[in-house]
């Protein structure tokens, strides 16, 4: 036997001892779900949304619904996607992060859903995350603008709106910059959504080497925000930063502006415009700004200008006859769209992975929209541009020139 | 098969693949045995896991099922089931109610039913746990009671991902193995290193034995790399009449006479382990050999030539073979064989296997010194042709093995010289007899003068003779010419000069030879002999004729000292020789010859057998009689010893050892 032999032969029995020890447990990968083709039959595909019906949320849910209803049925009026009807299964959230689990897993279920759409609200729709990526099931378009959507990447969630984070950093640059706002407060929701908008504005703030001077929270589902009022007034701050719904930010407004007219208030597009515009009512002169991740529908300049606009007012009027267009439906509206674009890419013989690939598919795509929506493998984040408005006599109209931000428009009588 | 590849393995394999073998049976032994304790403590760790998430469930959310509020049990049930780390461990979660039904779960996919009652939880058990299989995935499911008060409201079902499980499973395994491994690993290398460490210099001492095998010492050895050998700087070397302290044995090195042996640079006393002591041992073992040869090389060459240059013939012979080994070249001239031709011979070519004496005799009998003289052997030369040779042999070894060394002094010369000078003593004694033969003749003519006169008488008378007596006449006449004839012939036989050989003769013939030359003539000087022989003595190795001049020469001398007694005193007193022949008790043949005469002079006795020694007138004798005796008494192996009574007379006993 020459030594080479031998060498060979030993390593030989240290690699069989060592296969024995590992072989015995070989691990067998993950089965892939078979669930590609859930909810979508030759006629028909099932898509599912959470959302609040009821409750202190529901306009926001309302519209939404409403908004992606009316496409849908103008979709399915003009011959579905590839032959097959689109079917909207909508439940009821009421804004409660359990409920909307619930519902998700009764929606994957029973419901067998192909996608879910339409989902609203931040600490409702994080919870329910690691279920799309269990059950493999997409989400298009959920009226958040949370990090948690965004970061890290999640193959299955496709975002419309910009995020919280661009609309936060968007308003402070302009705050601090434009209008030379140092001393600034946040006033949150004490939950998912709120952490996400103070944190957004506390990184947008930071670019400038400041933090808010000021934080303040109420709980969601209520209304008890005097507590927060004192708070943010004792801290003589300029600008407020409001991360909530329409009804806590509403009443916000009206106990501070009594004790301080001269505060800003500034409020992420979650807060529902035209809601805030209907509580406060015409008579409000305190300074609001909102930030939207849609045009306005009801302005003039919009209408005109963006034919996705007039076409959701069009096809609003159709579906529901005498309710007015709202930023919140037109979103609901856009991501009804968005999904749409993906089913049609993905081809008749659809599948969800296919549809997804359809959807990172779409560049430059026009939705009649200020900007076009542009999707990516690893990139699904769909819009970036934050529209800015102003309330002002009962409406929020479009704020485009920030030196005029008190007083946009020319005062006449 | 495998058993005999193996033992013909070399040490270094033997050694590493023993102690690889070791380890590696070891560290499986190990591997399987932390392995299974490893395993089970993971298994056991993550039940507990299992068992806690289940629990935490049933204390939170029996306010859940005591409301009926789904979407919070379900939300609870996710959110425990993707709390950090867990989403990979759990692979679901369900809680049902007291009668069985399913209250939520955490499936996205329709729940499956064989789960319900795949793990039941009896009544009164807080945990239990089982192997179940749902949807083609294993789990392992612990289910705990959901107690409100001593009811219960439920059971919360907690299932670990099998794959997960498999997974930490392995990387513990891969961890251990790994680790066992690098043991594995460095072992080997350990092996590996060890064996070489030891069996190099044993590979290095190997080569170093063989190349001393096949003689080649001179060569340098690569023992070790420190010391190069310079035999020059060992005194002990270059001077082999310098004793070297160590292969000498000597107490302590010498004094600073030779100060390049303290320290020597040859012997080493090196401290290390055995592999190092044998090495070290090794090398000064290789040098004592070198010395020693050097000293052997040097010692033979001293002596070759004294081997070579001797004037006497050498030869080495084998004992066992009886070949010969060395012949110098005096004994190659001697034998007349070139030395290629002596070494293909054995002994009995040169000397008669039954020689009386020389080299076989004493291959037969070496005697108490181990060596032996034996002269006068008869050796031969190339073409048979005899010699006689002094042999000197001993016994030694040579070249190791057991050899008979012996010289041959070639005496052929001697001898012949010898013989020529006993057949001259011979003719002088001739001389000597021919009176006595004259004597010895005359009886006979006598006889047949008056046998012849009677008849020539008788026939003048004119008688007749009877016929009765004439026949008488005629036979008496006839015997006593047989008688003169036989004289004659006797003598002839005594003139005669013998070869060189001896025979088996019998020691009574020359005896009476002697008395048949001269018995008459001792009758008319009136001395009368006694011969007393015993008959069927053994025969002795001589010549007869040599004996019976010896005899004569006794005889003879008794007759000279009985007339000198009788010319003193004057008168013709009484005088008897006396011969006796017998065997001795040692087995010899002894012959002795006494007189009464004057006797011998005790300071003459210890002359009487040296060359012209003579207490006879001068004239009367050359000296030489005993002299020659006692040299032909020797040539026999025999011995001859005097005893004297000055005025009362002299015995002469000689011996002679019987033929074998």
């Amino acid at each position: 036997m020459n030594p080479r032999t031998a060498l060979t032969l030993c390593a030989a029995l240290a690699l069989v001892l060592g296969m024995s020890l590992t072989a015995c447990n070989q691990q067998t990968p993950a089965p892939v779900p078979t669930a590609l083709r859930q909810g979508v039959t030759p006629t028909e595909i099932r898509i599912g949304a959470s959302l609040p019906l009821s409750g202190h949320a529901a306009y926001l849910g309302q519209e939404t619904l409403r908004g992606a209803t009316a496409y849908f049925d103008y979709v399915n009026a003009s011959g579905g996607v590839h032959g097959r009807k689109i079917t909207l299964v909508a439940r009821d959230d009421g804004y409660d992060p359990p409920r909307c689990v619930a519902n998700t897993q009764q929606l994957i279920i029973e419901d067998k859903v192909f996608a879910l759409s339409c989902y609203v609200g931040t600490p409702t729709t994080a919870k329910i995350l690691p279920m799309l990526e269990e059950a493999h099931i997409p989400l298009v378009g959920a009226f958040t603008g949370a990090n948690a959507l965004r970061d890290p990447f999640q193959r299955y969630v496709i975002n419309v709106r910009p995020s919280y984070y661009q609309e936060t950093a968007q308003a402070v640059k302009h705050l601090v910059a434009d209008l030379g706002i140092e001393r600034i407060g946040v006033f949150y929701q004490y939950d998912a959504y709120g952490f996400d908008g103070l944190r957004g504005t506390e990184l947008a703030l930071k670019e400038f080497g400041l933090a808010p001077v000021v934080r303040a929270s109420y709980a969601r589902g209520t209304n008890e925000v005097e507590d927060g009022v004192g708070k943010i007034l004792e801290s003589r701050c300029e600008a407020v930063v409001m991360i909530g719904t329409s009804s806590p930010c509403t009443r916000f407004v009206q106990l501070a502006v009594t004790r301080n007219p001269d505060l800003l208030y500034y409020a992420v597009s979650f807060v529902g415009a035209e809601e805030v515009a209907r509580q406060l009512g015409p008579e409000e002169k305190a300074v609001v700004l909102v930030s939207q991740v849609m045009p306005p529908p009801d302005l003039p300049e919009t209408n005109a200008l963006l034919w996705g606009v007039r076409q959701y007012e069009e096809l609003n009027r159709e579906s529901s006859p005498g309710l007015p267009p709202t930023a919140v439906g037109l979103e609901g509206f856009i991501n009804a769209k968005v999904l749409v674009e993906g089913l049609r890419r993905a081809g008749p013989d659809l599948d969800r992975e296919l549809f997804i690939a359809g959807l990172e598919s779409i560049r430059d795509y026009s939705l009649g929209l200020a900007n076009t929506l542009t999707y990516g493998p690893g990139d699904h984040q769909g819009l970036e541009r934050v529209y800015f408005t102003r309330l002002w006599k009962g409406r929020f109209i479009l704020l485009t020139d920030w030196s005029r931000t008190r007083h946009p428009v020319a005062d006449c009588p | 098969m495998m058993l005999s590849r193996l033992r013909s393995l070399n040490l270094r394999y033997k050694l590493f693949l023993s102690s690889v073998g070791m380890v590696l049976l070891i560290s499986g032994v190990i591997a399987l045995v932390a392995r299974g304790i490893l395993l089970g403590t993971l298994h056991r760790e993550l039940e507990l896991r299992g068992a806690a998430i289940a629990q935490s469930i049933a204390e939170r959310g029996g306010g859940f099922v005591l409301d009926k509020d789904h979407p919070g049990l379900v939300a609870q049930l996710f959110d425990a089931a993707q709390l950090g780390e867990r989403k990979a461990l759990v692979a679901y979660l369900f809680v049902t109610g007291g009668e069985g039904d399913l209250l939520a779960h955490t499936f996205i996919r329709p729940f499956p039913e064989g789960l319900l009652r795949a793990n039941l939880l009896a009544p009164g058990q807080l945990t239990t746990s089982r192997q179940v299989q749902f949807e083609g995935h294993e789990a392992v499911d612990i289910a705990v009671p959901m107690q409100e008060g001593i009811y219960t409201l439920g059971t919360v079902h907690v299932g670990l991902r099998q794959s997960h499980i498999s997974t930490l499973e392995d990387k513990l395994r891969l961890t251990f193995l790994g680790f066992i491994s690098l043991v594995g690993v460095i072992f080997f290398l350990l092996a590996l290193t060890l064996s070489g460490y030891v069996v190099r210099p044993l590979v290095r001492l190997t080569k170093a034995a063989e190349a001393i095998s096949r003689g080649q010492l001179d060569q340098p050895l690569q023992l070790d790399q420190e010391h190069t050998w310079d035999a020059r700087e060992c005194p002990a070397y270059s001077d082999t009449d310098l004793p070297c302290w160590h292969l000498d044995q000597l107490d302590k090195a010498p004094d600073q006479t030779h100060p390049t042996c303290n320290p020597c640079k040859f012997y080493h006393a090196r401290s290390g382990d055995e592999v190092v002591q044998l090495a070290n041992a090794f090398a000064n073992m290789v040098w004592s050999i070198k010395l020693y040869r050097n000293r052997l090389r040097e010692s033979e060459e001293r002596y070759r030539p004294l081997f070579d240059a001797n004037p006497d013939a050498f030869l080495v012979l084998r004992v066992d073979t009886l070949r010969f080994l060395d012949a110098n070249p005096r004994a190659q001239d001697l034998y007349g064989y070139s030395k290629s031709e002596m070494l293909a011979m054995t002994l009995a070519d040169i000397e008669p296997e039954d020689s009386p004496a020389g080299v076989h005799r004493f291959l037969l009998d070496p005697g108490p010194t181990r060596q032996v003289l034996s002269s006068k052997v008869r050796h031969f030369r190339r073409g048979k042709e005899p010699i006689f040779v002094n042999v000197h042999a001993c016994r030694a070894n040579y070249r190791g093995r057991e050899v008979v060394i012996f010289s041959a002094v070639d005496v052929t010369e001697l001898v012949e010289k010898d013989a020529q000078l006993i057949q001259a003593s011979k003719m002088k004694t001739l001389g000597e007899m021919s009176a006595g033969m004259a004597h010895e003749l005359n009886q006979p003519l006598n006889a047949i003068k008056l046998g012849s006169d009677l008849l020539g008488l008788m026939h003048s008378q004119g008688q007749c003779v009877l016929p009765e007596r004439f026949s008488r006449v005629l036979t008496q006449i006839s015997t006593q010419v047989d008688r003169a004839a036989q004289i004659i012939s006797h003598l002839r036989e005594f003139g005669r000069k013998s070869d060189l050989t001896p025979d088996a003769v019998d020691i009574n013939a020359p005896i009476k030879g002697v008395f048949t030359l001269i018995g008459q003539q001792l009758a008319l000087q009136n001395i009368a002999v006694d011969l007393d022989l015993t008959e069927g003595l053994p025969k002795v190795m001589a010549h007869s004729n040599r004996l019976e001049q010896v005899f004569f020469n006794l005889v003879n001398n008794a007759r000279d000292a009985i007339h000198l007694l009788r010319a003193k005193r004057s008168g013709d007193s009484y005088a008897e020789i006396s011969i006796r022949s017998m065997l001795e008790d040692d087995g010899r043949v002894a012959v002795s010859v006494s007189d009464t005469g004057c006797g011998i002079e005790p300071q003459a006795l210890q002359q009487i057998f040296e060359p012209f020694f003579t207490t006879k007138e001068a004239g009367e004798g050359m000296g030489l009689g005993l002299a020659i005796s006692y040299g032909i008494i020797k040539d026999y192996n025999g011995t001859i010893a005097v005893g004297s009574e000055v005025g009362e007379g002299t015995t002469f006993k000689v011996t002679f050892p019987a033929a074998t």
